[in-house]
C-alpha cells in the first residue's frame, strides 16, 4: 500500500517529553505525513514537534482535543489526503495498528474505521471497561449509533468521510459527536481490535481522566452535561 | 427614613449619570436605555410608596405581593442566564474557529507549496 498519501494527525498538549519518540515510531511503520497540533501547550511540544520535520500547527489558546483533532483534519483536507489517520499523541496507542485501520478503506470496504479496545483487548483494567460502556451508552443516546468503543481516538477517515464531517464540539465528547455525523452521512462504519500501550507515562496523565476516580466521574458528568448542553443550544 | 434617602441619593448620584454616560458612549442602545431608565425608577417609586407592591401583587393574583417579585426574580435570572449560556457558547466556537484559522493559515502559506 503507498503511504505517501495517508496522513497521520496528532492533537497534542503538553506532550514535550514523548512526542518526539511518537512522531518517531510513527515514522519507522513509514509514515512521513505527520500533522501535529499543538493545543496551546504551555510546555516545549511544539518546538519538539517542529525539530522532528512533522507539519506542526499551533493553537494560540488551549481549546481542548476535538478542537484540536478538527483543526489536523481540516489541515489532512488541504493537503488532499487520501487517508487520514487520527492518533493520540502520549504514545498510548500502537503505530503498528495503522495499517488495520487504513486496510479497510484502501480497500474501500470502509469510510471510516474505528480503533478498538473493547475487541479483544485483555488486561483492560475493569473500571476503564465500565467507563467505556457508559460513554457507549451515552453515544447510543445522543447520536443513536452503538459501536464497542465509542471514546477512542485512533480512527481512520477516507476522503469522503472528511468531506462530510465537521464536529464543532471542542472537547472528549466530540468523539460522540462525530459518530452521529458519520451516522448522518451514512458512511460505512468498520471497528477493529487495537492493542493499547499503558507505559506509565499514559496511566500518570490518564489515571485522573479515564480511570474510576472520582475525577474520572467528574469528567464523565461534564461530558455528559456538555453533550446536553449541545442538544439544547446548537 | 435615612435609608430611602440614602438609596435615592446613590442612585441620583451614581447610577443615573453612569447610565447616560453608558447611553452616550452608544455602551447601551435606546431601548435598553430606557428599559433600565424605567426599572430604577421604578424602583424609587417603590421605596418610597412600599404600599404599592401590595397592589401590583393583588393585580397577579399573588396573596403576599413579595412572591410575585421573587417568581419574575426567578424567570428573569432563568432567562438572563440562558441568554449568557448562548453568547458565551457563540463566543466559545468563534475563538475555536479563529484559532482554528490562524493555525491553517501556515498550511495554506508553507507547506501547501511542498506537497
Amino acid at each position: 500500500m503507498n503511504n505517501k498519501n495517508i496522513y497521520i494527525v496528532l492533537p497534542a498538549y503538553c506532550e514535550g517529553k514523548v512526542i518526539k519518540e511518537v512522531i518517531q515510531s510513527i515514522k519507522n511503520e513509514g509514515y512521513n505525513n505527520i500533522i501535529v497540533v499543538d493545543d496551546g501547550s504551555t510546555d516545549n511540544t511544539y518546538d519538539v514537534s517542529i525539530s522532528t520535520g512533522a507539519i506542526t500547527l499551533k493553537h494560540t489558546i488551549n481549546r481542548g482535543k476535538g478542537a484540536a483533532t478538527q483543526t489536523g483534519l481540516d489541515a489532512a483536507k488541504l493537503l488532499n489526503a487520501d487517508i487520514t489517520v487520527t492518533l493520540d499523541s502520549d504514545g498510548q496507542h500502537n503505530p503498528k495498528d495503522i495499517v488495520k485501520l487504513v486496510t479497510p478503506i484502501a480497500e474501500d470496504k470502509a469510510d471510516v474505521v474505528l480503533g478498538s479496545r473493547m475487541l479483544g483487548e485483555k488486561g483492560m483494567p475493569k473500571s476503564r471497561i465500565l467507563m467505556n460502556k457508559i460513554g457507549n451508552w451515552v453515544t447510543y443516546l445522543f447520536f443513536g449509533v452503538l459501536v464497542t468503543d465509542s471514546q477512542s481516538g485512533f480512527r481512520a477517515y477516507s476522503k469522503k468521510a472528511l468531506e462530510s464531517v465537521y464536529t464543532s464540539m471542542d472537547r472528549y465528547e466530540f468523539e460522540s459527536e462525530m459518530l452521529g455525523q458519520i451516522k448522518d452521512a451514512k458512511l460505512k462504519i468498520k471497528e477493529v481490535p487495537i492493542k493499547v500501550i499503558y507505559t506509565d507515562y499514559s496511566l500518570n496523565k490518564y489515571k485522573h481522566h479515564e480511570g474510576f476516580s472520582a475525577q474520572g466521574l467528574l469528567n464523565g458528568i461534564k461530558m455528559v452535561v456538555r453533550l446536553i448542553e449541545n442538544t439544547l443550544i446548537k | 427614613m435615612i435609608l430611602q434617602i440614602l438609596v435615592t441619593v446613590g442612585v441620583l448620584l451614581f447610577v443615573f449619570p453612569n447610565l447616560y454616560s453608558s447611553f452616550k458612549k452608544k455602551s447601551l442602545t435606546p431601548t435598553a436605555f430606557v428599559i433600565w431608565l424605567v426599572c430604577w425608577v421604578a424602583g424609587l417609586v417603590l421605596i418610597w410608596f412600599p404600599h404599592l407592591i401590595d397592589l401590583i401583587g393583588l393585580s397577579f393574583g399573588v396573596g403576599r405581593s413579595i412572591d410575585a417579585f421573587v417568581y419574575v426574580a426567578i424567570v428573569y435570572l432563568i432567562y438572563a442566564s440562558f441568554v449568557q449560556k448562548l453568547k458565551t457558547n457563540e463566543i466559545s466556537k468563534d475563538i475555536t474557529i479563529l484559532n482554528r484559522k490562524i493555525a491553517l493559515k501556515d498550511i495554506n502559506s508553507k507547506d501547501k507549496k511542498d506537497v
